[in-house]
């Protein structure tokens, strides 16, 4: 077993705990070791008075945890080149804080000596933490506060050095405690959602660098030679894995979605874009692609490397846009224009902040403003007008940096359109904006978003995988009938992904039982279809406490009023809304939750001691 | 069989290799024949890169649109009407 380092900002005390194997074995690692330690730190703080929901996000009572799984940085288990964030509470929705990036730092984190970092407090000055070879300490942050992430990445491994170095950091957005800043990792890599950039902001880590050669045990290392090298070799054949990703990224969806009618436009006025072509995935390997990059340990490579070479919006090295960046920063404001889209998820990365939260802020601001609903002095001359591709460049580095109407975008949507005195515009669940797929035309990822424990997100249960692209099998995106089973299947063997830590693209050609089979090999645990379903429903449930405590529930889990009565007005869903309730009533009876709430029997049977 | 017009638009690694976006194409309004007549502009192998001569359909891994539903979605024998809008893709995924 490996180690936690404890790391408490307020004392500078630094420690290291070892992993326990008995947690281990029922929540695996990653996001389900992380969701342990954060349901102990809130009994916590129960018990000293302190209720959940007065646990300041932005405060030092809350805690930050980068995490990585028994797959994490082990050569040949797939796509294992990622690791997954997670905070007592999100500043932008005060609910649970989740997220996941790719690169190199989690596999170099391993590398480094620890499997986790629990962070704690908060620093009176500006301080990164240095891990090198199982040696940490806390620095002086004094001259990198201020700096964007690609100075700082760069910054920090010069100064570290050596082999297998990497960074995480913020940048000013983090800083600046914007409510979508996001935490970046090897310059162009995210944990993207719930605002954790501005969690380090608050505790003033401005980075956390790791370097190291240490080697990552696998249990059974003949058997698991033999699984991965049949599971690589499934990926390479598969025409997803080893074909698709790899020539033309995520933003292949573009029009896939499109044609559907589930590509939300103008802040989700529609499904249908009439410009979707223009800012595909096919466009952009004609237009401004460059290379690839794939992620540590990965044989899809699905990164993108691009270059806008002149014009208003040049960039001379990017990485991106991803289908979810293009869609917010584009479709959903209606910009046409790619290259003002890989300028604006540029600066997104450079300035570190979630592209899908401030391109759907920025939408709704849009339809704010054209509805007449913002006092010009307010906009102090931001022409926010759907398709307006200079406005959306200059609201991303206003918002950055809370100048002008920037301020008001930081907050995200929902409280955007609250001061507005227009709510219904916020394209949210639970505070945080949704992704590019419309549930008027995709009904299932309707009640994934409504149900996601993290608030409006995809890949919670990306139901998208059966309903649109057949896989493993094709069901019809437009009926609700038969979708909670779904989507708890989803939700459950997502859990299983993150905490294993690796890409859920690797889902797309490998199975539960190749899961199974990977992790009894790398853990020595004899793992089950079964048992790892199991571990990913309890991971599931216990987050689901979490959020209960934070005084979500069942009222909470719901859509947009747009999604839920008004018509999708044209394309292949026309006329169709979110039969939500009846997809919802039938998954908490699956769940065996009642109103959002996990019974006590649904506990016991899945061993969650509270 | 009547002799209908629909539009064919082609995506990702299938527009690459046809070097076309979209095409209109005259058939009879089968599957097969929408298919073979596309064949004739495209060339032989659109017919391998797209059905299942063994199973008398189209590739199981594509997703093959028709006005916008996946064939599949579609309940019994699928006839094309004029002007209906055919979108190919091969496997693809993203997040």
């Amino acid at each position: 077993m490996g180690s936690i380092l404890k790391v408490d900002l307020t004392t500078g005390a630094l420690k290291s705990e070892p992993i326990s194997e008995d947690v281990a074995r029922k929540y695996l690692g990653g996001k389900g070791y992380a969701v342990y330690l954060l349901y102990k730190y809130l009994r916590e703080y129960e018990s000293k008075g302190m209720a959940p929901i007065d646990i300041d996000p932005l405060g030092p009572e809350n805690v930050l945890i980068f995490a990585t799984g028994p797959g994490t940085g082990v050569p040949g288990f797939p796509c294992s080149g990622r690791y997954h964030v997670m905070a007592l509470r999100s500043p932008l929705t005060g609910s649970v804080g989740s997220a996941n990036s790719g690169g190199e730092w989690g596999p170099f984190l391993k590398f480094s000596g620890y499997d986790m970092i629990v962070i704690e407090g908060e620093s009176e000055e500006p301080v990164y933490l240095s891990i090198v070879n199982g040696s940490a300490e806390l620095r002086s942050a004094k001259d990198l506060w201020g700096k964007n992430t690609f100075d700082t990445c760069r910054i920090l491994s010069k100064r570290v050095g050596g082999k297998n170095t990497s960074v995480a950091c913020i940048g000013p957005a983090g800083e600046n405690l914007v409510r979508m800043a996001c935490i970046i990792n090897d310059e162009h890599r995210a944990a993207g959602r719930t605002g954790l950039g501005a969690v380090m902001g608050s505790k003033k880590l401005k980075a956390i660098v790791v370097s190291g050669e240490g080697k990552v045990p696998v249990a059974n290392p003949d058997e698991f030679k033999e699984v991965s090298r049949r599971c690589l070799e499934t990926m390479r054949k598969n025409r997803v894995t080893g074909e698709g990703l790899p020539t033309y990224g995520t933003s292949i969806l573009i029009n896939v979605i499109n044609t559907v009618g589930g590509l939300p436009y103008k802040n989700w006025q529609t499904g249908v874009n009439p410009y979707a072509d223009k800012i595909s995935g096919e466009t952009l390997a004609e237009t401004y692609l460059t290379g690839r990059r794939a992620c540590w340990g990965c044989t899809i490579g699905c990164g993108r490397v691009t270059m806008v070479p002149s014009g208003s919006f040049q960039v001379l090295k990017s990485e991106g846009p991803e289908y979810e960046s293009i869609w917010a920063l584009g479709g959903s404001t209606g910009v046409k224009d790619l290259d003002a889209i890989v300028k604006a998820n540029h600066y997104c990365d450079e300035l570190g902040m979630d592209p899908i939260s401030l391109g759907s802020t920025i939408a709704a601001a849009m339809e704010l403003s054209e509805k007449g609903y913002i006092p010009e002095e307010d906009l102090q001359g931001l022409d926010l007008r759907f398709g307006n591709s200079a406005a959306l460049v200059e609201a991303v580095w206003r918002t950055a940096y809370k100048v002008g109407f920037g301020k008001y975008l930081a907050l995200g949507s929902k409280k955007l359109c609250e001061i507005y005195g227009h709510p219904e515009i916020s394209m949210s669940v639970k505070g945080l904006e949704l992704p590019a797929y419309d549930p008027r035309a995709i009904k299932g990822i309707g009640l994934n978003y409504a149900t996601a424990n993290r608030g409006g997100c995809h890949v919670t249960g990306y139901t998208i995988s059966v309903e649109i692209l057949g896989i493993p099998e094709k069901i019809d995106p437009l009926t609700p009938e038969g979708k909670a089973k779904w989507v708890k299947l989803f939700q459950d063997f997502t859990c299983v992904v993150n905490s294993t830590v690796n890409c859920l693209f690797a889902t797309f050609a490998l199975s539960v039982k190749d899961y199974a089979e990977l992790l009894s090999a790398v853990t020595g645990w004899n793992l089950s279809e079964g048992d790892i379903l199991e571990i990913g429903e309890r991971i599931y449930n216990l987050e689901r406490i979490i959020v209960n405590k934070l005084g979500f529930d069942s009222k909470d889990d719901t859509l947009s009023k747009r999604l839920l009565e008004e018509p999708m007005p044209e394309g292949p869903a026309k006329g169709h809304v979110v039969e939500l309730e009846k997809m919802k009533e039938e998954y908490y009876r699956i769940r065996g939750w009642v109103n959002g709430v996990p019974t006590t029997e649904k506990l016991r049977e899945l061993k969650i001691e509270l | 069989m009547t002799n209908i017009s629909v539009k064919v638009l082609l995506f990702a690694t299938l527009r690459k290799k046809y070097g076309v976006k979209e095409l209109v194409v005259n058939c009879d309004g089968t599957i097969e024949g929408l298919i073979k007549s596309a064949s004739k502009i495209l060339g032989e192998s659109f017919i391998d890169d797209i059905y299942d001569k063994e199973r008398g359909k189209v590739r199981d891994d594509l997703i093959f649109t028709i006005n916008g539903r996946n064939i599949k979605d579609l309940k019994g024998d699928v006839e094309l009407r004029d002007q209906d809008v055919i979108a190919i893709f091969p496997p693809l995924a993203g997040g």
